[in-house]
């Protein structure tokens, strides 16, 4: 949740500026999978809990429920709700017994002097997301919402969905349902999705985990309803100035005088001029047509409305939100102390057993400094060898979000695991690139440990964490010469 | 200039002068409709979605 306080700055820096602001959310905001793992379920509950309180600091205006929302279980998502001061949408989230939506199903909004109505749809998916207790289903968009735009009919000027199904599906749902005018999706997007016009619906949508925002600046004319006709005005242009390149050729065949007698022994240069001359006529014909739609177009313009859209980055060094950061801090203060306290419960439990460690087969880099000495002094000077220590400075080392990039060991380990490791463990240390080598410090020569792989690397730079990465540039600039 | 004079004077000059106010606020009623109030709106759409993660996730 670290790009929270900047996406407040932007937002407050935004609500300065201008009169008419609507802050919306397409869900997806509380946690990363559908399942959360039981071991982290505690300081995940806790991290969603701050976002809600970030969020009512924020004053968002409507926030829709993906299927991610509801990992916690339905009765966490319910009781969430009251302590948000935003409408949770989602209009096919529905009883199983008496098909009533369990959240409610819209918002209207008063904005810009204008009443904009706000619906929820959850993405159906496997069932296994909610339990036989849970008395819900996912109903599919084709059944909830006719009768949820029939119902909204006459009362907004405005009607703008939250989706968290994919793009194909919102493209189904702009088809068949002009009188919604912008759908803000949440779903497969690698990247940040420019709004895409299908009937008269914009669909748009900002890349993942929260990296960036997105702004459309909408005049709206809530008479007409309708967003203005994509202009021709490249083709037309086009048309012209390929008019004019055939205009300057044909006049290289009139300069010998008439073509018509000067070409009359070469047939098929008279064949080629005549060809042009026909395509001539076609092109003014087009050109005429288009100029008139343009007209056209041009006196109706006020008519229909208008948007511009930009997507701002949320980069490092934009200002945090002084309000928003202390949100931001004390939940992941606490985050960090209940990891702590699975540590010590851990360390109590585990008496008379081996209290660190997870893997036999770990041996730890120091084990490797005996024959590796001039390999271990080049990883001293790397930023895997103080990866942990960037942990420990933002006060997140009992984060099992975080550790699994900042230590040494398997990546299917526990957080339990993760919490109780052993120091010489912590860091992206020598085994992180070579795999467990306990065997190798027992018998060198019998025992060899791995190279890296591509894969090895994008355990942790991915494209989501570190979309710069290149495989090639990090082995020349970290290879240590081990074999 | 006696006072009847000066009177119809003033009476036409306040005429004139409500005149001119009416055809102004006449010419501003009809800039208006070509704009009717209600049905044109600027409202600026700030969205974001998939709140985990986020830039720094670990501080």
């Amino acid at each position: 949740m670290g790009g929270l306080p900047k996406k407040a700055q932007q937002l407050e820096a935004l609500r300065g500026k201008k009169t008419a602001v609507l802050p919306l959310d397409s869900g997806a905001l509380l946690f990363k999978d559908e399942k959360l793992p039981q071991d982290q379920r505690e300081q995940l509950v806790v991290t969603a809990q701050g976002i809600v309180t970030a969020y009512n600091k924020m004053s968002f205006a409507g926030v829709g429920i993906a299927r991610q929302d509801l990992a916690a279980g339905l009765p966490f998502l319910l009781a969430l709700q009251k302590k948000a001061s935003f409408p949770w949408l989602s209009a096919n989230l529905l009883s199983r017994t008496d098909r009533k939506p369990w959240f409610k199903p819209h918002t209207l909004l008063t904005t810009g002097g204008m009443r904009i109505a706000v619906i929820g749809l959850t993405a159906q998916g496997a069932d296994s997301l909610l339990t036989d207790k849970d008395n819900a289903v996912i109903a599919p968009w084709e059944e909830v919402l006719p009768q949820e735009l029939a119902q909204l009919r006459g009362r907004a000027g405005m009607t703008i969905l939250l989706s968290s199904y994919p793009s194909a599906i919102n493209r189904k749902i702009a088809e068949a349902h002009p009188e919604i005018h912008l759908i803000l999706q949440g779903g497969d997007s690698r990247g940040n999705m420019p709004p895409e016009r299908v009937n008269n619906t914009l669909i748009t949508q900002v890349e993942p985990q929260g990296k960036s925002v997105g702004f459309l600046e909408v005049h709206w004319n809530a008479e007409s309803k309708r967003w203005e006709e994509t202009g021709s005005e490249n083709l037309l242009t086009d048309k012209q100035n390929e008019l004019d390149r055939l205009g300057w050729q044909i006049n290289r065949y009139r300069r010998q005088g008439d073509p018509t007698q000067a070409f009359k022994n070469q047939p098929q240069v008279l064949e080629a001029y005549n060809d042009m001359l026909a395509k001539q006529r076609l092109l003014e014909e087009e050109i005429l047509r288009l100029t008139a739609e343009q007209n056209a177009r041009d006196a109706n313009r006020s008519r229909f409305s208008s948007y511009s859209f930009h997507f701002e980055t949320m980069r490092k060094d934009l200002p945090d939100n002084p309000s928003v950061r202390a949100i931001v801090d004390a939940t992941t203060s606490e985050v960090n102390r209940i990891g702590k306290a699975a540590v010590k419960a851990r360390i109590s439990e585990s008496t008379g057993r081996k209290q660190e460690g997870t893997s036999e087969k770990y041996a730890g880099s120091t084990a490797c400094t005996s024959c590796h000495a001039p390999q271990f002094a080049k990883w001293r000077t790397t930023q895997h060898a103080t990866a942990y220590d960037t942990l420990e400075t933002k006060e997140q080392q009992f984060n099992v979000q975080c550790l699994p990039c900042h230590i040494t060991g398997p990546a299917a380990q526990t957080g339990q695991e993760m919490l109780a490791l052993a120091h010489d463990l912590r860091q992206v240390g020598c085994e992180s690139c070579h795999g467990p080598a306990q065997a190798h410090t027992l018998q060198p020569a019998a025992a060899k440990v791995g190279q890296p792989t591509m894969a090895t690397c994008q355990r942790c730079h991915t494209g989501d964490h570190d979309d710069r990465f290149n495989f090639s540039e990090a082995l020349s600039r970290l290879r240590c010469g081990a074999d | 200039m006696n006072k009847p004079t000066t009177f119809l004077l003033l009476f036409l000059l306040a005429l004139l002068g409500i005149t001119v106010s009416a055809s102004g606020a006449a010419s501003k009623q009809k800039g208006a409709a070509k704009q009717p109030a209600g049905i044109e709106h600027d409202v600026t759409i700030f969205f974001a979605n998939d709140v985990r993660g986020e830039t720094e996730p670990c501080g």
